[in-house]
């Protein structure tokens, strides 16, 4: 009990002083939404007409610091997040986030399962079979893609899957001359349009996990219980699944929690570079028009992803290894 | 590689235009020659078979939020398409008659202070409702009303930078708009630029620069068909008041929310009608297909600021040192690749505004050519040389990498003669911040275009705009204060025959020459790629009938009017 209210409270004050960063910072760098809106518009419209167009949207030029500071608590644990005072001018922050964030969790989120799962097993397989056929060139190769960047592995694969040979889309979420809907069509449109940029990023994202498991299987597999089970005549699979794998993915299970709480930052690059119009897609344009309400919203929701994640990823330890809880 | 154009981008061509407006004869305006009359249509391509497709791959940098307010949020996918002006003014030519639109014409008092206009009749609102000339006095009085929506500062005082108007009446079919002083260089604004919106609507939704305006009336000749994040679908007005129009039945603009994806569908051949920067346009694009084409008109010039009240640049034999030690031919084909050309120093931008231009006196200057020997003897009065060199620190915008290749010829071409260049690539909000503040000793910008030199210039020079180093000023970035410039923009302003406009313009080309307080390096462009695979009547060198870019309203109208599809034919 003292561990989860101590848990607690330290989400608790994490949480204020993320978002009390978060409210200052964006207002400490150079320029201001009136600023941005003006280089948008190419001063060719009065300033004065533009001011006042921000402010019927919420921008409060002239109020100080430390009000707006205790306004901006109030509307983000409320829910009043206002509109848009940078590129999508007057959008209500809640629809912005509404239409980006099923993109972002569908794309980045599935994929991130798809290479835990995929990474696991093939660590498995690698750390069981040390020195075969697969554990030979497994992870030469992927200390190799693990640490190149994902944009550039994009655009390599755009380059060659849509320019040259034209398989597949290189841009968009969906056709956009398609209606969406229930249709296998439209449905049919997102996949084919999703190939890329989850491939992108489970080349670059899949290593990490079948490097940490298959190093992990190694330790495990020299354990006296592996013996053990082997001694009892026990078949070669249920030792590597339910001996071996299972002792070895528990620190992989925490990162793959945390790994989760990241999904809604979303892949600025990934989803940039292929035109996917997700979260962080949304953040960069929000940070490169001084877009305050979009801004602090998308970092509190950031934040509560890994905070939570991080949370969940405490008590599933401590409810998994005993000697976690001691420690407490 | 990116140059982002948004928003009211299209607005690009700014502040008014005199050239078109500024006799006090009344114009029966036409077009194509065909029909004279009070009430007369503009004759487009007749006879010809509705059907095609239009797809616009043009960057807009976020997703659509289906929002079609024409005044404040939304002027890029609202006007052209469903709204329209008065009438439709060609910044390309500037000598030619305006295109009447939703007015059939147009008179100036004598002294330029009263400007009134005959309304069309006959036309509808897409609900069916009669549109009338009490829709366009309202629309302007509405402006007045709400300071938000008067993006041009119509209703402003003269000495304000504004137009000074007084009044907006109707009656019947009659306009008729009263401004304190002579208007006239805001003729492109409130004839071109003002899209008019139905009062029977608009005065019933409360704070009209709040206005979603989700299920958008105009008189535009297309409606909106379906709207998504990522998609608009317009398909044509059927009671659009120009007989046999659109041609065109359907258009499709996706939002692109960078440069690259726009480009590759461009190249595909998915998108026909482009509007942004391609990186080695000629073996990316154009020799993809017979049917790829570009054209990219000049329209306002890249320049140095240099700043003339602090730092080396305020040394008038520095700016001119830079100035002949530039090799433009060589910037522009180099660092732009052939896609923007040259501009020169008196900053009229060439050939669009070719009429303006003192050639003799941008000869006799000794800026026509790179002038090395000039250069060196320029910089030794000011104290530096070879041996002694001045070190010069450049503020660029980080993305635009055309002119971080400008800068690297620059700086060679100038190490030459003993400056030695250092560039700073700044982000865009830094950028804006330092250029506005006056923060730089000098800044690669380009300024927004204009019907003709006076809008550039007058932004870049007039010292009304001036705000000390440190508050942010709207234009003279660089600080330059001269009364006999600011005189020669008034004396345009005021003028009322293109001669005096010519005469003014001049002198401030005199100026441009001898205080060189900007200097133009390559000649901005609209960025233009189309393809003529399904539909012909685009805007090209030969016919150029409208501003070509999707971005630009209300030239965007023009151009949907005569596209037509080769194949329903």
């Amino acid at each position: 009990m003292r561990f989860v209210v101590r848990r607690l409270s330290m989400f608790l004050f994490t949480l204020w002083a993320a978002m009390t960063l978060n409210f200052f910072i964006p207002r400490f760098m150079p320029g201001n939404p009136l600023q941005a809106l003006e280089a948008r518009t190419r001063a060719k419209l009065s300033p004065a007409a533009l001011e006042s167009i921000l402010s019927s949207f919420g921008y409060k030029p002239n109020a100080g610091l430390v009000p707006q500071y205790f306004t901006y608590l109030k509307d983000m644990l409320t829910g009043q997040w206002g509109q848009s005072i940078g590129l999508s001018l007057g959008e209500p922050v809640r629809d912005i986030i509404f239409q980006a964030l099923p993109w972002t969790l569908g794309l980045i989120g599935l994929t991130t399962v798809i290479a835990f799962v995929l990474g696991n097993v093939a660590g498995i397989v690698a750390g069981w079979r040390r020195g075969g056929t697969l554990d030979s060139w497994l992870p030469s190769t992927l200390v190799v893609t693990a640490n190149l960047p994902y944009y550039w592995i994009g655009m390599l694969l755009i380059l060659l899957f849509a320019t040259t040979l034209n398989w597949l889309p290189a841009d968009f979420n969906y056709d956009p001359s398609i209606l969406p809907g229930l249709s296998p069509g439209y449905i049919g449109s997102v996949a084919q349009h999703a190939v890329l940029p989850a491939f992108t990023l489970l080349i670059t994202s899949i290593g990490g996990w079948i490097l940490t498991m298959r190093n992990n299987m190694i330790t495990t597999v020299a354990e006296d219980y592996v013996r053990m089970a082997r001694a009892k005549g026990l078949s070669d699979r249920k030792i590597m699944f339910n001996y071996a794998a299972r002792n070895a993915m528990l620190p992989n299970i925490s990162g793959f929690a945390m790994s989760l709480g990241f999904v809604l930052s979303g892949s600025v690059l990934v989803e940039y570079v292929f035109n996917y119009p997700g979260l962080g897609y949304q953040l960069l344009n929000a940070v490169d028009n001084n877009d305050y309400p979009l801004m602090q919203v998308l970092f509190m929701l950031y934040t509560i992803a890994v905070l939570v994640s991080l949370l969940v990823a405490d008590f599933f330890m401590v409810w998994l290894d005993p000697r976690a809880r001691e420690k407490g | 590689m990116r140059r982002t154009k948004i928003l009211a981008a299209g607005a690009a061509i700014g502040l008014a235009a005199a050239v078109a407006g500024c006799s006090s004869t009344k114009h029966a305006s036409d077009t194509g020659g065909s029909s004279t009359g009070s009430n007369t249509v503009p004759a487009l391509s007749a006879n010809l078979k509705a059907g095609g497709t239009v797809t616009i791959a043009n960057e807009t940098g976020a997703t659509w939020n289906c929002q079609f307010n024409p005044l404040t949020t939304n002027q890029q996918e609202a006007n052209g398409y469903l709204y329209e002006s008065l009438l439709y003014i060609n910044p390309l030519q500037s000598s030619a008659t305006p295109t009447p639109m939703l007015a059939t014409s147009y008179a100036w008092n004598s002294t330029d202070t009263q400007l009134s206009f005959d309304v069309r009749s006959g036309v509808k609102w897409s609900d069916g409702t009669a549109f009338t000339a009490q829709d366009v006095a309202y629309t302007f009085n509405l402006l007045k009303q709400y300071n938000s929506l008067d993006t041009f500062a119509l209703w402003t005082a003269p000495s304000g930078g504004g137009a000074g108007m007084t009044s907006a009446t109707a009656s019947g079919d009659k306009v008729t708009l009263t401004f304190s002083s002579n208007a006239s260089v805001f003729f492109y604004d409130v004839a071109n630029m003002v899209p008019i919106v139905p009062q029977h609507i608009w005065s019933t939704v409360g704070n009209p620069g709040n206005y979603t305006n989700t299920k958008p009336v105009g008189t535009g000749p297309f409606v909106v068909s379906s709207c998504s994040a990522d998609n608009i679908k317009y398909t044509a007005n059927k009671s659009y008041w120009m007989p046999n129009e659109p041609h065109v039945q359907t258009i499709n603009y996706p939002a692109y929310l960078s440069n690259d994806p726009a480009n590759n569908d461009l190249a595909s051949g998915k998108a026909n009608w482009g509007g942004q920067y391609i990186p080695s346009v000629n073996s990316f694009y154009v020799s993809k297909s017979t049917n790829f084409h570009i054209w990219s008109p000049p329209v306002a010039n890249v320049s140095l600021i240099p700043n003339t009240v602090q730092g080396p640049t305020a040394n008038l034999n520095v700016r001119q040192a830079i100035a002949y030690a530039l090799n433009r031919a060589q910037i522009a084909a180099i660092g732009e690749q052939g896609e923007e050309p040259a501009a020169n120093q008196t900053g009229v931008v060439t050939p669009t505004f070719n009429s303006f231009l003192n050639s003799s006196a941008l000869s006799s200057s000794g800026y026509g050519a790179q002038n090395l020997s000039k250069a060196t003897a320029a910089l030794k009065s000011a104290g530096y040389s070879s041996s002694h060199p001045l070190s010069l620190t450049v503020k660029t915008v980080t993305g635009y990498t055309d002119w971080d290749a400008d800068l690297q010829v620059i700086k060679q071409e100038l190490a030459g003669i003993g400056i030695n260049v250092t560039v700073l690539d700044e982000a865009d909000n830094t950028f804006t911040s330092d250029l506005q503040n006056g923060n730089f000793q000098a800044i690669m910008y380009g300024p927004p275009a204009g019907p003709s030199p006076y809008y550039e210039l007058h932004l870049m020079l007039d010292s009304a705009n001036d705000q000390a180093i440190g508050s942010a000023g709207q234009g003279d970035y660089g600080r330059y204060k001269n009364s006999a410039v600011d005189a020669a923009f008034g004396a345009y302003a005021a003028a009322t025959s293109p001669s005096a406009q010519q005469q003014a313009l001049e002198q401030v080309e005199t100026y441009m020459l001898n205080d060189v307080p900007l200097i133009p390096v390559v000649e901005s462009v609209d960025w233009y790629q189309y393809s003529t695979a399904e539909l012909a009547g685009w805007p090209s060198a030969a016919d150029q009938y409208a501003q070509p870019s999707p971005w630009t309203y209300p030239d965007v109208e023009q151009v949907l009017l005569r596209l037509y599809s080769k194949t329903a034919q």
